[in-house]
């Protein structure tokens, strides 16, 4: 048979020689599944480099009057922290780790719709950050991810290298998100109408626009702040004629639809992980489906609830605030169905099952949180306080990075061949838990009695909160260190996964693990949504796929 | 499938009793988060509207305690309840239910009327700190520098810093912008902000309810010690912070006097903005005005006395013709123009640090004429 089944949307079928050399294979690799394990080994990377400059910082806390370090490096510590999470860390191993991995194989697709796109989006991402790093060698930015001018314009010379590679991350993602898109649209399989795309691509849909449109509003912001530092154009300079405010109404353009890319596939893993362990379909479909897409758009017009206390016209708060709060009722809607997915299910607590349902519990109380810093009296207290920080960190890493471990644990099988060590993701589960809820937690009730944050030094009164945060954190550090631990160790040690170590339904679990170059032999045909747990597959022409029938290597 | 539909039945196993027990656990917590003091998580209030911010707090917080313990509470039930037996084969699976209407249109429609509800109380609330303020008040205005804060009084010549006194249950109105980066002017127990952004005037109103000394604290990164902008934080080696800023709310009685003393402390300080750069003409400088604005603004770290009378900084007489005293900016002896540097920009050196104009509030013409006058001293 040959291998001219037809995409939906009308795209000639065939397989491509897997290209022999090693560089081609694994380093400059076209392939969807080798860029995604690259964005995921590089963002795990950057991950402990980030997750270092957490503990410096930490640590500088332990004492009010620090003392780890001087205030000048405490600064460019923090900034670099908080940028190399967003734009290192979090954003490329949710998107172009995961959805590059995956997505391509749940739609049934050979790989994304411009597989050398994909290669220049992946390469543009660890050059940006080593000269987001190299910026420490020249005095790294100093004024936190946000930048704000005229500060960012009087800080040293790395604050341009952050604007330019920050600049370049922006790239990157623009183009990770053209290429979703039109893989989604164009590739899905036969059959897969939009109805029954699993919700880890519905999820990774919703993002890829904000990638596309948000972040091109973020490089026009870094360009104006590049040229004006480097050249004195006066963008946002007040004293010749710039407006510093402008920054940052162009900064959250962004960064608010940010905060959706950064969780939004994470919501997707989780709408994937239940139902496969709870052995019964997503509560729901159509509603979390709707949900993401509505949360996606409603996060976009939201951004200037960042600026309630920046001087924004009075009226002008009671928009942002309103439409912040309506983000509550999708995002309510997916915390429901997700808990309902639970009842009446057949639960197999795997460790990838805990970081699911962790999550819902933690990202329920950084929503809840985020709701308090919607409403714009309580907003006007807290804004810049260590409030905000707790808030932040529930969601990214309560959220994000939990959903992130989620993922790992269930699709490291698909990726490598062989199962994590269960024994030791339990104890990373429950040692992370421990120590993420006893670092963030106190940081709520400290900035509302008072702590501001980017401080290296703080009020005498608050060291026992922030003692107490401090030590938790490296207990949670050490829980991270388990996970890497495991990860090395699974790679060669870990148990033979088999296609299907869980009993999945979606496309990526009927083919073998790892997949093969050109991930299926015969494009398959869809005949319905991946949850029915006990009923036959809804898909057909997948019967060779675990054979060792031949593959034909198809000319144009 | 009709296994699964008779199981579909039935909520599982202590589901209404768990349901109720959660109830009651919200019922407790939403009392917790009404009857409990708020100064466990929040300063005492100082000022109005701080009330109806905490008014607000209590209602999210009391909400959000409700619908937190019964997410978790499912969650862990449904968690030890529905796990997966021994006793089930390996094909056991979950009851086969794609969806609910009834259930979605209501927890659909809960949070669209909990949102309606806390979008009403939020905007009464911000009309209440936004709008409904009384119309006449104390204008008062407040810069932020790196890194102190000055503040401005209508009929006081110059700038305070250090304290911004207020009359209690008067309205204030309080303009605040910046002469650098961008600040933010905090201050808990008045649950109020403002950042202070160059080029624009950023204003809160507020009235002060309580006598009392606040603490200032910026909330926005402004560069190296934004920490020490923090009336809070104690300076190095255990000293106090010399940049500590509060505001205190003073009986009418009071803030009259504080007043009064301040006009006339500020009586011959200037309100023409200083000149941090460039050079100061010292022509035609009043020895007579530099004598009476040195008493004003100086004699509290300097004396009129040799250079080894320290009170903070040193005894300035004879500080141009002294041949014995330390040779100051650049090694020569010191000049009228190297005292007008200090004067302008500050200095920090062995014996600590001397602030620039802006801080002391100096204008150029006040620096000629303190300059007229240290030079009279022989």
């Amino acid at each position: 048979m040959s291998a001219t089944a037809v995409h939906a949307g009308g795209i000639a079928d065939h397989i491509h020689a897997e290209p022999q050399g090693f560089v081609r294979r694994y380093i400059f690799s076209i392939d969807h599944k080798i860029i995604g394990i690259q964005y995921l080994i590089t963002g795990f990377v950057f991950l402990i480099l980030a997750g270092m400059l957490a503990e410096v910082i930490r640590t500088q806390l332990l004492h009010a009057n620090g003392g780890f370090v001087s205030p000048d490096v405490y600064n460019e510590v923090y900034s670099m922290h908080g940028s190399s999470m967003v734009w290192l860390v979090i954003i490329p191993l949710i998107t172009g780790g995961f959805g590059n991995v995956i997505m391509p194989l749940q739609i049934g697709a050979r790989d994304v719709a411009f597989p050398w796109l994909n290669m220049l989006s992946f390469w543009i991402f660890p050059v940006a950050g080593l000269m987001l790093f190299s910026s420490f060698l020249i005095g790294a930015p100093v004024a936190g991810w946000t930048e704000y001018p005229p500060m960012s314009l009087q800080a040293g010379p790395g604050t341009s290298m952050w604007a330019a590679a920050i600049f370049l991350v922006g790239v990157s993602s623009t183009l990770t998100g053209i290429n979703f898109v039109v893989t989604m649209f164009q590739m899905r399989a036969p059959g897969m109408t939009f109805t029954r795309m699993p919700l880890f691509c519905w999820a990774q849909l919703a993002t890829a626009p904000l990638l596309m449109i948000a972040t091109t509003a973020l490089a026009a912001a870094l360009a104006a702040l590049f040229m004006e530092r480097q050249f004195g154009v006066p963008f946002y300079d007040p004293t010749k004629g710039g407006s510093p405010v402008m920054w940052q109404h162009m900064f959250w353009f962004y960064s608010h639809p940010a905060v959706y890319i950064m969780v939004l596939p994470a919501f997707g893993m989780i709408s994937e992980i239940l139902p496969v362990f709870a052995r019964k379909p997503i509560f729901g479909y159509k509603m979390i489906a709707f949900s993401s897409m509505s949360i996606a758009l409603l996060g976009f017009m939201v951004w200037a609830h960042h600026m309630f206390t920046s001087g924004l016209a009075p009226f002008l708060q009671l928009p942002f605030m309103i439409l912040t709060f309506t983000i509550a009722i999708p995002t309510g809607v997916k915390i429901f169905s997700w808990t309902a997915t639970l009842w009446g299910g057949k639960i197999h607590f795997t460790t990838s099952m805990l970081f699911a349902v962790g999550f819902v519990g933690l990202f329920a109380l950084g929503g809840i949180t985020g709701i308090f810093l919607a409403a714009v009296p309580f907003d006007f207290h807290v804004h810049g306080t260590y409030f905000v920080i707790a808030h932040f960190h529930y969601v990214l890493v309560g959220g994000s990075l939990m959903g992130v471990f989620a993922g790992t644990y269930f699709w490291f099988p698909k990726m490598t061949g062989r199962l994590m060590n269960e024994t030791l993701g339990k104890w990373h589960f429950w040692i992370f838990m421990l120590g993420f809820n006893g670092t963030f937690l106190p940081q709520h009730w400290l900035g509302m009695l008072g702590m501001p944050r980017r401080v290296p030094e703080y009020d005498p009164q608050f060291t026992f909160w922030n003692d107490f945060s401090s030590i938790s954190s490296y207990v949670m550090t050490f829980a991270i260190l388990l996970f890497f631990i495991n990860v090395l160790w699974s790679i060669r040690n870990g148990k033979k996964s088999g296609p299907n170590p869980w009993g999945g339904r979606t496309l990526e679990w009927q083919i073998p693990s790892p997949p093969h170059y050109y991930n299926f032999k015969h494009i398959p045909t869809v005949y319905g949504l991946p949850y029915d747990f006990g009923q036959p597959l809804p898909y057909r022409g997948l019967e060779e796929e675990l054979t060792d029938s031949p593959v034909h290597v198809g000319a144009h | 499938m009709v296994e699964n539909r008779a199981a579909a039945v039935s909520l599982g196993r202590g589901f209404w009793t768990v349901t109720a027990v959660l109830a009651v656990l919200s019922v407790i917590g939403i009392y917790f988060c009404y009857a409990e003091p708020i100064d466990l998580i929040m300063p005492a209030v100082g000022a109005q509207p701080g009330e109806q911010v905490d008014t607000l707090l209590r209602f999210m917080m009391a909400s959000g305690t409700a619908l937190f313990i019964y997410v978790a509470g499912y969650l862990i039930y449904f968690s030890i309840v529905f796990r997966a037996k021994a006793t089930d084969g390996p094909d056991a699976v979950g009851i086969q239910i794609h969806d609910h209407n009834v259930l979605e249109f209501w927890w659909t429609l809960i949070p669209t009327l909990f949102v309606v509800l806390l979008s009403i109380l939020s905007v009464k609330i911000w009309y209440q700190i936004q709008v409904a303020q009384p119309a006449n008040g104390l204008v008062v205005e407040s810069l932020g520098h790196q890194w102190y804060f000055t503040f401005r009084y209508p009929q006081v010549n110059g700038e305070v810093t250090g304290e911004m006194h207020l009359p209690i249950n008067q309205p204030v109105v309080l303009n605040t912008t910046s002469s650098d980066v961008i600040h933010s002017f905090w201050v808990p127990a008045f649950r109020l902000k403002a950042d202070m952004i160059p080029g624009l005037i950023n204003t809160i109103r507020f009235t002060p309810t309580v006598i009392g000394r606040y603490p200032i604290i910026c909330t926005e990164f402004c560069g190296t010690d934004h920490g020490m902008m923090n009336a809070q934080v104690p300076g190095e080696n255990g000293k106090a912070n010399p940049g500590a800023e509060y505001v205190v709310v003073d009986s009418p009685a009071d803030f009259q006097k504080w007043y009064h003393a301040v006009q006339l402390k500020n009586a011959n300080a200037s309100n023409a903005l200083p000149s941090t750069s460039g050079t100061i003409s010292l022509a035609g400088g009043d020895a007579a005005a530099g004598q009476a604005l040195f008493q004003q603004k100086c004699s509290a770290c300097h004396a009129i006395g040799p250079f080894s009378q320290r009170i903070v900084g040193p005894g300035l007489k004879g500080v141009l013709d002294d041949p014995t005293h330390p040779k100051l900016v650049d090694g020569d002896a010191a000049t009228p123009a190297d005292v007008a540097t200090i004067l302008q920009k500050g200095f920090t050196g062995d014996l600590g640090h001397m602030p620039d104009a802006t801080q002391n509030g100096l204008s150029d013409k006040d620096i000629a004429n303190l300059v007229a006058y240290l030079a009279s001293l022989k």
